[in-house]
This record gives structure tokens, sequence and C-alpha cells, in this order.
């Protein structure tokens, strides 16, 4: 029950939010021929690109900082909550 | 009140004061980057508000664990968690994910469960205080999201889940085995018995935050890949 409406409250609830300023206007949203392939790896596709990064880092790359928080070493990282 | 306990309690809420003022840099920075590429997005107001409420939330969270006798440190990193390879607006969207679909909505679930708990008032207050806010910053995350699949294909992010769900856990929350005995009354101090954590993390990603992905159009299927070998482990 708590995890339905955990979904409600936040999942669709933000999808509202996300909307309530309406959609980025047509200069920003990309055609979707170039969906697959933007800048971020100059034309290459996305997952293969992703997979080859983590490939070479043997998996998920992802390092814990000397501190206990995570840092990315060129893998990702993610976010320690409570 | 044990030492133990008092020792345990002081050390997760000194943790959760150093969590919260990291988030609040986090938020601060990613306000500034989405105006430019969404300059229409309701986003960075929200993050530039929910970085007021982690510092607020990191003061309550340091004087509750001063009372338990762990001072929480006063400094802060601001962790860049994304990829290398990702370009800007890509970094943005998988710190925003990391951060928010997941660590924020794990946070949400993880405050509900504690609220319905006994717990003392004090820890109550400030457990009421902070589940306010945190609910506004799991659904920016899920805002962005939803606003960025609208725009394009974010499908790339599929991969990465699992590196974002390694950083986000405790080492060793979810691997099998008996865990250490905790004193039975650690939870009157708003800590999770780490059954119970395991339990939450796991039924929070399966039914929030691997659907919330899907919907959005980032497969769950790495992600989901990486919970079975962690549970398997």
């Amino acid at each position: 029950m708590l995890f339905s409406k955990l979904f409600r409250l936040l999942v669709l609830g933000g999808a509202i939010v996300g909307s309530a300023s309406g959609c980025a206007g047509p200069g920003q949203a990309q055609p979707a021929a170039d969906k697959k392939a933007d800048d971020r790896d100059g034309g290459a596709s996305s997952d293969s690109r992703s997979a080859q990064t983590q490939d070479a880092d043997g998996g998920t790359a992802q390092t814990q900082a000397a501190d206990g928080g995570s840092a990315a070493d060129g893998g990702g990282g993610g976010v320690l909550g409570w | 009140m044990m030492d133990e306990v008092r020792r345990l309690a002081g050390a997760a809420w000194a943790f959760r004061a150093r969590v919260e003022r990291e988030a609040s840099t986090r938020f601060a920075r990613l306000a500034d980057a989405i105006p430019v590429f969404d300059p229409a997005s309701p986003v960075p107001d929200l993050l530039r508000r929910a970085a007021g409420d982690e510092d607020r939330h990191a003061l309550l969270c340091a004087e509750l664990a001063a009372a338990y006798g762990s001072p929480a440190p006063a400094s802060t990193m601001d962790v860049r968690i994304a990829p290398r390879s990702l370009g800007p607006r890509d970094a943005v969207l998988y710190e925003v994910v990391a951060a928010c679909c997941i660590t924020e909505t794990e946070s949400v679930a993880t405050l509900a469960t504690l609220l319905a708990e006994q717990v003392e008032p004090r820890v109550r207050t400030v457990l009421h205080e902070i589940a306010r806010d945190e609910v506004v910053h799991g659904q920016m995350g899920w805002a962005h999201l939803a606003r960025e699949a609208e725009m394009r294909d974010v499908s790339f992010l599929s991969a990465w889940v699992p590196s974002m769900l390694e950083g986000s856990v405790d080492e060793g929350i979810l691997t099998s085995g008996q865990p250490a005995a905790e004193p039975d009354d650690l939870l009157l101090h708003g800590v999770l018995p780490r059954t119970r954590k395991r339990e939450i993390f796991i039924r929070t990603l399966e039914e929030v935050v691997f659907p919330g992905l899907e919907r959005h159009g980032v497969g769950a299927a790495p992600a989901r890949a990486w919970l079975a070998d962690r549970l398997a482990a």
C-alpha cells in the first residue's frame, strides 16, 4: 500500500509537476531522428557508448570517495541517502 | 539510554546531516544547469527551494546528532557523480535521476516507514519536518525525467542505473546472511534496523523506482539484474 501510494505521489505527481509550465518549446525539442545521437557522443549510439564505458570498467563503474560519499571515476556514481 | 544506542543513533543522525548538506550543494548546482537547455522548466525553482530545505534539514539532523553526543562534521563536498563520457545535458539528467528519482524516493519511503513507528517525540518532530519537503524533492526528479523523456530519447540511462544504485546503498545491506545484532530500541531514535532498511530499499526499487523509470522510457532490465546479483551475493 505504501509503495503504490509512493508511485502515485512521486512518479505520477512528478510528471504533473514537470508539465506544469508546459513542455519546452519547439526550439528545445530534438527531432526524432536526432534522438538517438545527440552531442554527447558525436553521433555514436548512446547505448553503445554507455556499454563501452561500462565494459572498460568491468561492469558498473563506481567508486566510493574517501569520506564514504560516491564519486565518479569516469564511470558513474550514486548518491547515498537515509 | 544504553551507550550503544546513543552512539549508533548519533552516528546515523550525523551521517544524515552530511547527506542533507551535500544534497543542498548538488541541488543549487543543478538548478543553474537546467535552464541552459530547458528554460521553461519549473524544476530549477524547485531545486533552489530544495537546496534551502536541505540546509534546514542538515541543521535539524546535526542538532539531533549533537544531542546523542555525535557532532556532525561541518564540511561539505560537491561530488559530481555523472560519468565523464556524458555531455552536460545527459550528465544533469544522470545526476537528477540518481539524486532524486532513486535517493530521494528511497528517503521518502524510509521516512514514511519511520513515521509509522513509535519514535521519541523530538525525533518525530524532525522526521515530520523533513518528510514534508522530501516528497517535493522526489517529485522534482521525476518531473525533470518526464520533461526530458518528452523531448528526447533518454534510454541511454538504462545502462547507467546499476552504477547509480551501487552508489546509493550502504555496503553490505543487500548481502544475504544474518545481520549483526542491533539494539532493540534503536528504532525509537529514528534508525531503522538493517533488515527493515533492506526490505524498504528493495521494495521501493521494485514498486516505485523501476516502474517509474520504465514509464519514461528508461529500461529497468539492467537495474533488475543488478539487484538480483546483489541479493544472490
